[in-house]
């Protein structure tokens, strides 16, 4: 227990100690009140823009950690998403049907990112063809579910629906409460919390402290006794499972997934929430996935056809200007100073 | 017992790499005991790193066998040789620089430390290097020679049985390097293997019972320390290439 | 026989060259420099939308599919001092912003030019062989992809910028310490990169409909070609690469149907990259080591 929360503490994200736990506490109590003030359509709402900080995380981790960039995560949302509808829609008369829905959704975009991560990452290609061939397979995903109109296109009761896709969807149900409106909204929040705080805690473990060696320097580590083929699945597995609890929440705010949920722009956007943020702080990343969040869902619901070019301009801003994130440029400025000090006055002479 | 320190710990069997027209390994027989510390020499470009490379398992060998403990290890991945036994440093040191000291050392932990025993030589190297007052710098902040010693520590971290040092005193002040052969010499009186690339020949003759020359990829020559770097023509590839290093 | 046997050729050929004609730009700019520009598609829209406005103002298509090239070869310069330069040895920085530019270039041109640009009528009628027509236009293609490679050999072996190109390619510091200009040499390599996914995207334009997200169908075939060639040897690689994907493709499209044609293409690339992780122009460097030291 001690060990977990001191790994939970530990130093490979933004914000450490008292000061900043309580903080973080007082949000978590401040989201959990929302509904308070809130009407449970704005509650629903935020829920949205939340819903996709566990996929944002999954992808800190493997870029940002692991220094893996994929651009196909979309497709494991989908592929989640997709599923739950599935077996949802099939098991509606049982109690547990949901239940059985949201596990068999994340067992589907875990095991085809295991299978599809096999290939990549045991052929130990080039950089840049993980993030090429990830986007590919969220691609031909889209397009192949945009084929699927028509009535031969069903698993079950369920049809696929091609362009217009799976509607109807059934929300998640365990014993009595079904997850609607309020309910929905304290799901979003603790399970991003949990994602939260089981990444802080696994980046700071020895298999996240391998992750980050690896980033550093593929052969040292290699050379250190460690699989780096299956650190990188591993890595890539976990990162897909997450954007697959993404994608379980997305189906439960609509009721809906079509195609275009995991089409080339979705797929731009998890890269742009991580780059902001700041890739190698899980906090940055889920802070600016958030915001973003609101920003193109305030954009697009008004209307305004240039929410792409903003978020594409930010992207392009940051890569460029600060590459290492907003959120994190920001944070790491306070507390870098502070943590300089230290080790300058520590050893002398010897400091960068 | 007995027996087993005669056996080979580490052995290569007419070890050939080429890289395009560059004969970089040239049929290298070479056997290695149990406890054993053998200096590699040979003048820049004669195939040291490569001949490393192929023993760890980072390149693959055109030809040959290379055996680890008695297991045909030639088809296996590097990572498997060292969960075998066999730790390696870089001629350039590749330490986590953004990492601290303490980090970099658990990084190169087993997740699982199951037997405490086998790391007695880490924990040996760890105490006399002390780096301990150093665990919570990052290694970027390290002195040079404290961040090769890191570097030792980090291969033997695992409770390797053979280790291969490439050059792991360059760059160090003579007294540095001579304080690293003692502690290296420690660690091969309490039974670790070790390959010791180096340029440095009092070190050389210091640490070594016998040496291996290689020259163009080829062993030239092989023998006890004091023999080998009296002949005549070994001292010729040197000076070879200590005119190139002047011109 | 012969015109069954005409007509295979033919499917492999058109298949062929759609995905040389689709990659040509981005391995220009992967060999030289590098880096993958997920713009791509864009600059291959931006040239498509070049050579509709000025075909339907009266220039003639071959001279617009020339004036995309240009237009586009300037743009992707002036990209290059703004933006890219920076990204130099930093492959996945430059691969994530030249994503953030296809999304802009892709929803500016929405925003700027509304859904649609006028369409290019397609060129050439058709010839027949027995039962089967053949189009003229995708004849000439499969004829320009061809001439392309070849004069693109050809700049790289005989010409000044190809050998000073080349010698940056190997070793960018001891190029600049022989006086190469290689800043000058990106940038060139970058222009004509995207010159040249600007003319594919002009040639390509009477095929398709010109849209601002029609980059989108280009991503799939011509990634996966680069892939499968590899960056060892780029032109050889894509000549190699397209020839035998669309071996494996051309008969699973006409069966199944070009979804599943384009999912084989995939298939094939995880396929290939477990045997040559570098792709197939690393089977001519096999010799070279698997991993640097
Ligand atoms: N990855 C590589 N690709 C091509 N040639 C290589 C490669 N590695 C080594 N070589 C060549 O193989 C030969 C042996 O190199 P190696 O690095 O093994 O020599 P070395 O004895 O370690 O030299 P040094 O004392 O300079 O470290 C050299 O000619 C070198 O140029
Ligand atoms: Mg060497």
């Amino acid at each position: 227990m001690m060990r977990t929360l001191r790994l939970l503490n530990g130093a490979h994200d933004l914000g450490q100690g008292r000061v900043f736990w309580s903080g973080l506490a007082l949000l978590a109590v401040a989201f959990l009140a929302y509904p308070v003030v809130a009407s449970s359509f704005t509650a629903t709402n935020v829920a949205y823009y939340l819903l996709n900080i566990p996929m944002a995380l999954g992808l800190s981790l493997l870029w940002g950690y692991g220094g893996v960039l994929s651009f196909g995560q979309v497709a494991f949302y989908g592929i989640a998403g997709y599923s739950y509808g599935i077996v949802a829609g099939n098991l509606q008369e049982f109690a547990w049907g949901t239940v059985a829905a949201a596990i068999t959704a994340l067992l589907a975009a875990g095991l085809s990112a295991a299978a599809f991560g096999y290939f990549v990452f045991y052929a130990r290609v080039a950089a840049w063809i993980v993030p090429i061939l990830t986007l590919v397979l969220a691609l031909l995903l889209a397009t192949f579910l945009g084929l699927t109109a028509g009535y031969q296109w069903r698993v079950g009761d369920v049809q696929l629906g091609g362009y217009n896709g799976m509607t109807g969807i059934p929300a998640l149900q365990i014993g009595g409460v079904t997850f609607q409106d309020y309910a929905f909204f304290y799901l979003v929040v603790l399970v991003v919390a949990a994602c939260y705080i089981a990444l802080r805690v696994w980046v700071n473990a020895h298999r996240g402290q391998v992750l980050m060696a690896i980033r550093e320097d593929v052969l040292r580590t290699e050379l250190l006794g460690y699989d780096v083929r299956l650190e990188q699945l591993r890595a890539f597995v976990i990162a897909s499972v997450l954007a697959g609890v993404s994608g379980v929440l997305y189906v439960q705010w609509g009721n809906y997934i079509t195609p275009s949920a995991i089409g080339l722009q979705q797929a731009a956007l998890p890269v742009i929430w991580v780059a902001v943020g700041g890739r190698d702080s899980l906090l940055a990343v889920a802070i600016a996935t958030f915001l973003l969040n609101q920003l193109t869902y305030v954009l697009s619901s008004s209307g305004n056809q240039s929410a792409l070019v903003i978020v594409g301009g930010l992207l392009v801003a940051v890569m460029m200007f600060a590459p290492e994130g907003i959120i994190v440029g920001v944070g790491r400025a306070r507390w870098l100073r502070a943590l300089k000090v230290r080790r300058w006055s520590a050893h002398p002479g010897h400091g960068e | 017992m007995a027996s087993d320190v005669a056996k080979p710990v580490l052995c290569a069997e007419a070890l050939s790499k080429r890289f395009g027209g560059v004969v970089a390994s040239d049929r290298i027989d070479f056997s290695l005991r149990r406890g054993e510390m053998r200096c590699v020499i040979g003048p820049n470009g004669a195939g040291k790193s490569t001949f490393f490379g192929l023993l760890c398992g980072i390149l693959r060998p055109d030809a040959g066998r290379v055996f680890l403990k008695g297991r045909d290890v030639t088809h296996l991945p590097a990572f498997r040789r060292v969960r075998m036994g066999l730790g390696l440093t870089f001629q350039t040191n590749r330490t986590f620089h953004a990492l601290t000291v303490a980090e970099n050392l658990e990084t190169a932990r087993r997740a699982s430390a199951r037997d405490a025993a086998d790391d007695a030589h880490f924990r040996a190297a760890y105490a006399a290097f002390d780096l301990a007052g150093s665990a919570r710098l990052l290694a970027r902040e390290l002195p040079h020679h404290q961040l090769q010693w890191l570097e030792i520590c980090m291969a033997l971290r695992r409770g390797p049985d053979v280790l291969l040092l490439d050059e792991p005193t360059a760059g160090m002040s003579p007294g540095e390097t001579m304080f690293t052969a003692d502690v290296l010499k420690m660690l091969s009186r309490d039974g670790l293997a070790l390959i010791v690339v180096e340029h440095d020949v009092a070190f050389v003759r210091k640490v070594a019972e016998t040496v291996t020359v290689l020259h163009q990829g080829a062993v030239f020559a092989e023998g006890p320390v004091e023999a080998v770097t009296q002949r005549e023509d070994v001292r010729q590839i040197y000076l070879g290439r200590v005119r190139e290093k002047a011109g | 026989m012969l015109p069954e046997l005409t007509s295979i050729l033919y499917q492999f050929g058109t298949n062929a060259a759609f995905l040389l004609l689709s990659a040509l730009g981005l391995i220009v700019i992967l060999g030289m420099m590098n880096i993958i520009n997920l713009a791509h598609g864009e600059f291959m829209m931006l040239g498509a939308y070049a050579a509709s406005f000025v075909v339907h103002r009266g220039m003639p298509f071959p001279l617009a599919v020339i004036m995309a090239f240009f237009a586009t070869a300037l743009f992707g310069i002036v990209l290059e001092r703004l933006v890219i330069r920076r990204f130099y040895g930093r492959e996945l920085g430059a691969l994530v912003t030249t994503w953030g530019i296809s999304l802009i270039l892709a929803q500016g041109a929405l925003l700027l030019f509304g859904p649609y640009m006028p369409p290019i009528p397609i060129p050439g009628g058709a010839v027949s062989v027995g039962v089967f027509s053949f189009s003229v236009y995708w004849l000439i293609l499969i004829g320009i992809s061809v001439v392309l490679v070849a004069g693109l050999a050809l700049v790289y072996r005989a010409t000044r910028f190809g050998l000073q190109a080349r010698a940056t390619m190997q070793n960018p510091i001891i190029a600049r310490s022989l006086g190469i200009r290689t800043g000058q040499i990106y940038m060139l390599t970058f222009g004509l990169g995207a010159g040249l996914a600007g003319l594919s995207g002009a040639l390509l334009a009477p095929t398709t409909s010109i849209a601002p997200y029609m980059g989108q169908q280009f991503v799939a075939p011509a990634f996966i070609t680069v892939v499968v060639g590899g960056g060892a040897n780029v032109i050889a690689g894509a000549v190699g690469s397209s020839a035998f994907l669309s071996l494996i493709e051309t008969p699973v499209s006409l069966t199944l149907g070009t979804f599943y044609g384009t999912m084989a293409l995939l298939v094939m690339a995880l396929m290939v990259i477990r045997v040559l992780p570098a792709g197939i122009s690393s089977l001519g460097a096999r010799l070279r080591p698997i991993v640097a030291r």
